[in-house]
Order: C-alpha cells, then structure tokens, then sequence
C-alpha cells in the first residue's frame, strides 16, 4: 500500500484553495459552481464506497441523499434545528441501506442492483403518497439564517460547511483503504471465491460500507436542502438523480480515491458545456453523450479516468524498476 | 470553459472592488431579461419551444410591425427611448438547483433586469427565490402550482391560472351546465390523477372543490404514470359508481383509462380531464371514435382568433420558426414577455421599485391577449386575477371549445356519447 | 355476486398483464443464463423494437404482418450489440457489465430523443381493438393476443433450448464456460447467438406491445423495471420461471392495487422481490 502523503497533501491544498474562495471570492456564480463540485464529489464518494471498493452497482443511490435532504426539510418545518436532520437523515439512510443490502450483498451483482431500483421505486411511491412526506408537491424550506439555522444569506459558509464534509468523506475513504475492511473489499473483488472460502464474510463488510456509504449521502442531502431551500421527488430521490451520481461516480473512476471529485468536475463542465452547444435545440444530447462515455468507459477503461492515471503511472514504475 | 467563466467572474469581481462596474444609463439602448427555460434534459423540448415563443415576443416588441397585442410593434420601448428588448437565456437543466444557479448568473453576470420562466413548478420556486432575494422583477408565465403565489413574495408575479382555478372551472362549468338546462344533474366525482406533481396538484385542487361545492367523492385514485396496466384502478371507479370522472393523465396512461373504461363499461355521464395526456395530437388519433365526448380544459386554444385576430398571425409566425403550431404553453410565454416589456415601459426606468410598482398596476383586457382570458391584473399575491382556462370536447374528431359560453364554438354534448360496442 | 364478478374480472387481468410480462422477460432470462449479463438497456431493446414495429406500420405493415421483420432485425441488432459491445464488458471487471449496460439504456434513450422526438406515437389503424366477454368478465382482444405470443415464445424458447444442437451448446455454456470451449464449442458465437436470440424475443415483444401501447424514448422502462423483478423472482436464466414469475407479478399487482391501494401496488410486487432474494435467491423455479 502507498503511503497517504500525497493524497494528504493534495486534499489540505484542495481544502485551502476551497476556503481561499469562500472567504476571498464574492462572485455568486463561481461560489454555486464551488459548492455543487463539492457536494457532486461526496456523492460520488458516497456511491464508489458500495460501488466501486464494494464492486456492487447502486441504481438508487439518490434515496439516501433524499433521507438526508427530507430529514432537514421536516425538522425545519416541524421547528426543529436542521442539526438534527444530519444524525436523523443518516440513521434512516443506514436502515434503508441495510432493508436493501441484507437480502443481495451476499449474491451475485446484479440481485444488489435490481433491488437498488425497487427500493428506489418503493421509496419514491412511499414520499409522493404521504402527506406528511409533502407528496409530490416537496417543500419550500422557510427563509433563515445562521449557524443555528443552518442557512447563510452569503454562500462562503456553504462553501465552508461542503468543504468540510468533502474533507471528512476523502479522510474516510484514506482511511478505507489502508483499513481491514478495504483489504477484505478488494480481495473479495479480486477472487470471490478464495476470499469467501478463507472465511470472509461478505456480506457483513459490504452491509458496512454501503451503511457508511448511505450516511454520507445523506450528509449531502442535508446540505443540499440548506442551500437551494426547496426539495420534491424529482430532484432528490428520483432515478435521475441516481444516475447522476452513478455518471459522476463511473467516469472519475470506481474504486478509486480521487476518481469521484475527478468525475464531479467532467459532470459539471459537460453539463454546462452541453447546455451551452447544445440546449434548445431541445433534443436529448445531452444523453446521448453521458451514455455514450459510460459505454466507452465500460468497454474500454473500465476503472475510468483516474484508474487509467494510476495504471499508465505504475506502469512506467513498474518499467523503470525493471530496468 | 471552466476558465473562461471562471476568468470572467473574476473580471465582474476585479470590476466591481475598483468600484466601476457596468453603470446604467437613463435610458439603456438595450434591457436584459433574463429567462430560465429546461433547455436540456426531460423538458428539453417545451423548453426549446418556449425559447422560441420568447424570442419571437421580443422580436416584435423591438420590430415596427404592429397586432393588438400590447407593446408590439413600437420598436423597443417608447418610454426608454425605444430601448430595445435583449433575452438572455439560462438552461434550468429541469433541476430545482440548477434553476437557482441560472438565475442567479442572469442577475449576477448579465445583470437581468428581470427575469422569466421557468416552465416546470420545481425550477419556479428555486429561481424565484434567487429574484426575491436580489430584489428583481420575477414573471412566471407557464407553472401551475398553487402554493407559488403563497409564498408572500414580493417580486414574483404569475400570470397563468393555477391548478385551483382550472379545476373551479369545472365546477363553473356544471353551474352553468345547470343553469342552461335544468334536467343537469351531477353528483358523485370520481377524482383519478397520477402521483406526480401534476395530477397531485390537479386532484387535490377538485378534491377541495368537490366539498366545498356540495357534491360527493366517490372515489380518488392515485397511480403511478409509468405503470403497464389498469386493471385495479378500473375496478376501484367501476365499483364507485361515479356521475363523472375528473381525471389528469399523461399520454401512455390515459389511453389505458381510456381502454379500461370502455372494456369495463365505466359508463359514466362525463370524463373531465386536464388536458396533458388528452389533448396530445396521439389521443384522439389513436382512439377514434372511443375518442368522442371526452372533455379537457385547455389553457388556449386556436380558436379563440374570433376574439383577437392576433392568434393566427403569431401562430402562422411561430409556425415558421418553430416547425409546430402555437401551443398553450408557447402562447402563455409569448405572453409573459409583452407582460414584461409592457411593465417595464410604464414604469419608465429599470428600477427594480418603478418596475415592481408598474407590474401591480398591470391592467391588460383579455381582447388585447392570445389567450381566454378576463384580463391581465395582478392582486395581492402576484396571481393573475384574470384567468381562466377554457373547457374543449371532442367533437367529430376535433378539440371544440365550448365553455365558457362566450368563446365557445360549439354547444356542449352533455352526457358524453356511450362506449361504442 | 358482484365482489365475485369483480375478483373474477382481477383474475383475469392479473394473469394477462403477468403473461405482457413475461413477454418481455423472456429475452431477458435467456441472455442472463447463457452469459450471465443483465442487460440493463433492456427496457430500451424493447422501445427500439416498438419503433421498428411502428415504422413498418407506417408504410403499410401493421405489427402482426411486421412482427418476423422486427424480430430479425432485433436478432441482428443484438448480434452486433453483443460483438462491438457486450464483448468488451465481459472481459473487464464484473460490475462492468453493469454499468455498461447501463450506459447503453443512457445512450438509447437519448438518441431516440434526439432523432425521434418525445412525442407519443401509435401504431395507425392497429387491428384487435375490439373486447372479448366470456360472462362478467370483458378482455382485451390486443392484451389476449399479447399473452398467447408470451405462452408461444416461451414454449419455442423452452423447446429450443432443450432440444436443439445449438439449444445444448448454450446450456454447455452456461453449465461451465471453460468446459464448453475445452468441448470445442465457440462461445464467443454462442453467447452472440443468445443475444441476437434474447433480442429477438424482445423484438416480438415490442411488435406485439405496439397493438395497444404507444411508443416514445422511455416506452420500455416500466416493461424493464418488472422484466428484472420478474426474471429474479422466476430465477435468473430459467425460461419456464419467468413465466411463473410474470404470473405472480401481475397477480400481486393487482390484486394489490385492487385491495390494498392504486398507488401501493408495486409494493407486494418489492416486498416478494426482497423476501425470495433472501429465502431463496434462486428464485422459484431456478437452479443453483
């Protein structure tokens, strides 16, 4: 295992640079574009936990991020410090990432993924037919402001606050992968059956990175809600959103440490560079090119972007040892 | 692109610490408003028609040629010194989050004077936060939410009617039913609508209304619209016993209610719907006959050029440009920048108050619109007083407008004919 | 007698929409038993198949006369899906084939937005729209139609699978992969034969669903949603138990919806997903 220095000192440069633009930088504009890069990168993480270092394709990733993004919507409108929304909001995602990984860790792939997206759909059903869930109508988060009320007139605190749950995700996920647990995840990856047969029990240490996994999400949905004050079904825990963070998550790289804030910047350039080329001409390029690089990813550079750095760098160590 | 956008705020911010910054003239030779609109993603398409619609509005508020429509045809702004009118455009992407970002740069980076949009109810409640926040003019022409225009907001004006007065209109139209005919009798409403944003709006708004008007809910049904089949639902109404249906379905579904009532037999005096999937052009082409007596309100219709001879010039126009016949949302848009441009030259200045102010005093006849409405007068909330949808049934295999009577073209045909066996 | 009429009435819808179900899931259990690939552009498969239905119904060929047309060329498009594409997936890590697939129900679903528009379009003038009643109950002539070619295909299949040369080099295949090619079988040209084959089955599918559905980018999604829950629960690669699966599907739907609430019958449909995956993650009538 590498040593976690660099990786240590690209986040403390990432981390100052963030707060260098929080406190320094008054531009709405690149401040919103700061923010959604952090908050896409720990979902991405949050996804590459159970997807890429667990190998299991989440399809409906977005639920958890909506347990955390609905937690802070009732405990602002029942009166409650939306504080309690990230312990809330992560203990229902963790619950709800156990209903759906008990009965699939254990199996094949692709029982994991299907029941991703029935218990995406089932969540779905279950908020646009409560009324105490808003149905399909969602809420408005009043207007407030300060650390108690977690909502900034400004957007530097938010910057703040992303940056440092986007520091605590990477820390985690530094920490994974010099842990027991990363080592049982890969070798599970690498040789299901030799792992299984030395008596790993998989499905135990995947219910614990998709819980951790859950949590983090809904850590961002928390934030999420804080900060654009209106969330519905569509933009919290809908499909869509799920394969957002499954795009943001493939494209940087699954089971990579940097792959998924390296995703969340291609997400967010292409998605303004589409807009801009592209939109009005209200046709669907969009799609077209977000599924045509995840096909070529799949075929071609199945560990992304960041996976084909790392190979091409252990390659020339790999030679210049050699020689 | 990342750099390019980054450089230029941060020219905007180097601009704005030296204490410069774009000054605004007395009279500007060009007014900004911005417009959110879903340019990419699931609404791409309405997006790039209302694009159109928009664009076409400000193109003849700036050009010579005149239409009893308001401001258009003055080239620009008389009372700017004929400034003329420059849309900037902002992809909402569909997304609440984006919608708030988007406006956010209009305002922020193409300093918008105003701003307008943005189609979906979601994107509305985002974006219009962002210009009751920076103090700017905010029109929403084309989303359909009750709740916006209870928010208090002091900047956000609607212009289109909303969910709760399309279905009032139904129950406008059995009183009127009623009193036509005195043999007119409706008493149990079955309410279905599917779960989303839409069909939840539209059934809560007639499930309010059927209580408070006095009539009896036989049974409400929310469904799924990706669902494959019916079979239950059909059933859950059959058993009911409904007088009428009141119904909102998007396409794929309402021809499964559609095929569901008729094998069942779901006799029933009258289908309502609202619109959606009942006036796509596939409906009525793929049903036929079982098509006949259907009735759906309308938020505009063709038609209604025997009032202003304007709809099918600027539908011909829009035709044109956007390969497609004006549509209801097209037209409501097309509307809401005449509504601005109109507000804007009586106040006489881009200042947000002036502005603000001359949007309240907004008084525009009905004649003088595309569409059927009373007129365009704001009230307290920011609604548009003057709404109201219009009620079509197919006739012959064609959408006839008849109610209210006034715009009608023909009478309507009440109780809807039986299934075709 | 009336609360009979209309369990009776559920009955039969249940076990037709199940049969819709199985007609679509058919391709899709095929496909998994010989390679082990969900594919989850599956949903998109049968939407393509739909527009093919729909553009030889336009010149003329209305989708019972084009149905053979669409099933070839579905055969062909998966042959060629599987040689440029699915290929390279299985050779990469496992979750590949996941996520690849998934990219290309992206992929699908865009360029039909691009170049098709998303206007919902029918089939013009399709036959079959007419109500069979046997008694209380009243059926669908198009949905009637549409479960007989579910119980046709799936015997064809069945029957091909088991009896023919090509049918046991399948199940060679999907038995023990390297066994097979010791055995000399190509499985490179097996596995594309399944997919051209389990395409194929989604072609008639789409053919036969264009008799009373209308088309348009996103056609295929709720057919693919239950399609998986329906292969899971019959147990992935068995013909037969999508067949059993469908059924049940379509019975716990709506029976669900019926009894329980219109808006809560998927959930039955989840909960027995979950429960079989848990008790018996073969499925009903699947093999170990």
């Amino acid at each position: 295992m590498s040593t976690a220095r660099p990786h240590l000192i690209a986040l403390g440069a990432i981390v100052a640079a963030g707060l260098l633009a929080a406190f320094g930088l008054r531009d709405a504009v690149v401040l919103d574009l700061v923010f959604t890069l952090l908050l896409y990168a720990v979902l991405g993480q949050s996804w590459n936990w159970i997807s890429g270092y667990a190998g299991n394709i989440s399809f409906g990733h977005a639920i958890f991020f909506g347990c955390g993004a609905y937690a802070s919507a009732l405990c602002v409108t029942h009166g409650l410090s939306p504080w309690l929304a990230i312990p809330g909001g992560a203990l229902v995602a963790a619950a709800l990432a156990l209903l759906t990984g008990f009965p699939t860790l254990g199996l094949r792939g692709h029982y994991f993924s299907i029941a991703t997206i029935a218990v995406a759909a089932l969540v779905e059903v279950f908020v646009r037919t409560s009324p105490s869930l808003g149905k399909a109508n969602g809420f408005e988060l009043p207007i407030a402001s300060g650390w108690a009320a977690l909502q900034f007139q400004q957007k530097g605190p938010y910057v703040v606050l992303a940056l440092a749950l986007f520091a605590i995700v990477q820390l985690a996920t530094i920490v994974l992968e010099r842990s027991r647990l990363g080592f049982y995840l890969r070798a599970l990856r690498a040789n299901h059956a030799a792992a299984a047969s030395v008596g790993i029990d998989e499905r135990r240490f995947k219910l614990i990175a998709f819980a951790w996994s859950a949590v983090m999400a809904a850590a961002a949905g928390v934030l999420y809600a804080q900060y654009t004050l209106f969330i519905d079904p569509p933009s919290t825990i809908a499909l869509g959103i799920s394969i957002d963070i499954a795009l943001i998550g493939v494209v940087g790289g699954i089971g990579t440490l940097w792959g998924p804030a390296t995703g969340a910047v291609v997400y967010v350039v292409l998605a303004k560079a589409v807009a801009l080329r592209l939109g009005g001409a209200g046709k669907g390029y969009d799609l077209v090119i977000y599924g045509a690089i995840i096909c070529l990813i799949a075929a071609l550079r199945p560990y992304g972007i960041v996976g084909t750095i790392v190979d091409a760098i252990r390659r020339r160590r790999g030679a210049s040892a050699a020689a | 692109m990342l750099a390019r956008r980054l450089s230029a705020s941060l020219a905007v911010v180097a601009l704005a610490v030296l204490g410069g910054g774009p000054t605004r003239a007395a009279a500007p030779p060009e007014i900004v408003i911005g417009s959110v609109l879903p340019l990419t993603g699931g609404s791409a398409q309405t997006g790039a028609l209302l694009r159109t619609a928009q664009q076409l509005a400000a193109d003849l508020v700036n050009g010579h040629v005149s239409y009893p429509l308001p401001m258009v045809g003055k080239s620009g702004l008389p009372h700017l010194g004929h400034a003329r009118i420059r849309l900037v455009f902002a992809d909402s992407q569909g997304k609440p989050d984006q919608a708030r970002a988007a406006a956010e740069q209009l305002i922020t980076q193409e300093h918008a004077v105003a701003l307008i949009g943005t189609y979906a109810s979601s994107t509305t409640a985002t974006a219009s936060q962002v210009a009751e926040r920076y103090g700017v003019p905010f029109l929403n022409p084309d989303s359909s939410a009750p709740g916006l225009t209870a928010r208090g907001l002091k900047w956000f004006f609607r212009t289109t009617p909303h969910d709760g007065t399309f279905a009032e209109n139904f129950f406008q139209f059995f009183a009127d039913m009623k009193k036509k005919n005195k043999s007119f009798a409706v008493k149990r409403v079955a309410i279905v609508g599917e779960d989303g944003l839409f069909g939840t709006g539209a059934s809560d708004a007639e499930e309010a209304l059927v209580k408070k008007n006095g009539y009896e809910l036989a049974t409400r049904i929310a469904y799924t619209a990706t669902t494959s089949e019916v079979n239950a639902e059909i059933q859950k109404i059959k058993t009911a016993a409904p007088d009428v249906i009141m119904q909102a379905s998007y396409v794929p579904d309402a021809l499964l209610y559609m095929r569901g009532y008729k094998q069942q037999g779901v006799d029933v005096k009258a289908i309502l719907a609202q619109d959606a999937g009942f006036i796509d052009p596939t409906f009525i082409k793929t049903l036929g006959a079982d098509a006949e007596g259907i009735f759906t309100r309308e938020v505009f219709s063709l038609e209604i050029k025997h009032r202003n001879q304007a709809v099918p010039l600027i539908d011909q126009l829009f035709r044109e440009r956007a390969g497609k016949p004006l549509d209801g949302n097209s037209a409501r848009d097309f509307m809401g920048v005449l509504v601005l441009a109109d507000a804007i030259d009586r106040a006489g200045s881009t200042k947000p108050d002036a502005m603000r102010k001359a949007l309240q005093a907004t008084n525009i006849p009905g004649k003088l619109t595309l569409m059927p409405w009373n007129r365009i007068h704001f009230d307290a909330t920011g609604q548009n007083d003057g709404g109201v949808g219009i009620i079509e049934q197919v006739q012959d295999g064609k959408y006839q407008t008849v109610w209210p009577f006034d715009v009608a073209v023909r009478p309507a045909i009440w109780p809807m004919p039986a299934w075709k066996r | 007698m009336e609360a009979l009429a209309t369990f009776a009435q559920l009955l039969a819808g249940g076990v037709l929409a199940g049969l819709v179900f199985a007609l679509v899931a058919v391709g899709l259990t095929l496909i998994y038993g010989v390679m082990d690939v969900v594919n989850f552009a599956h949903g998109e498969f049968l939407m393509l198949a739909m527009y093919a239905t729909l553009g030889l119904a336009l010149i003329g060929l209305g989708p019972l006369v084009g149905l053979p047309l669409v099933a070839i060329a579905m055969f062909l498009f998966g042959v060629v899906v599987y040689r440029v594409f699915v290929r390279r997936l299985l050779a990469g890590p496992p979750e590949a084939t996941v996520f690849g697939t998934f990219g290309l129900l992206v992929l699908m679903q865009g360029l039909a937005q691009a170049l098709l528009t998303s206007d919902f379009q029918s089939a013009p003038n399709p036959p079959l729209q007419g109500t069979l009643r046997f008694g209380a109950i009243a059926l669908s002539q198009a949905t009637l139609i549409e479960g007989i070619g579910a119980l046709v295909l799936t015997a064809a299949l069945f029957a091909f699978v088991e009896y023919t040369e090509t049918g046991r080099a399948m199940r060679a295949v999907a038995e023990d992969r390297v066994a097979a090619t010791l055995m000399g079988i190509d499985v490179q040209r097996v596995n594309g034969l399944a997919f051209g084959i389990g395409s194929a089955c989604v072609g008639a599918a789409g053919a036969l669903l264009m008799l009373s559905y209308p088309v348009y980018p996103t056609a295929g999604v709720p057919f693919a949603l239950t399609a998986f829950v329906v292969v899971a629960l019959g147990g992935f690669g068995s013909i037969q138990g999508a067949l059993a699966g469908a059924l049940l599907v379509g019975l716990l739907e709506v029976f669900g919806g019926y009894y329980l609430a219109p808006e809560l019958k998927m959930v039955p449909v989840y909960v027995a997903y979950l429960a079989i995956v848990l008790l018996r993650p073969q499925g009903l009538l699947g093999r170990r």
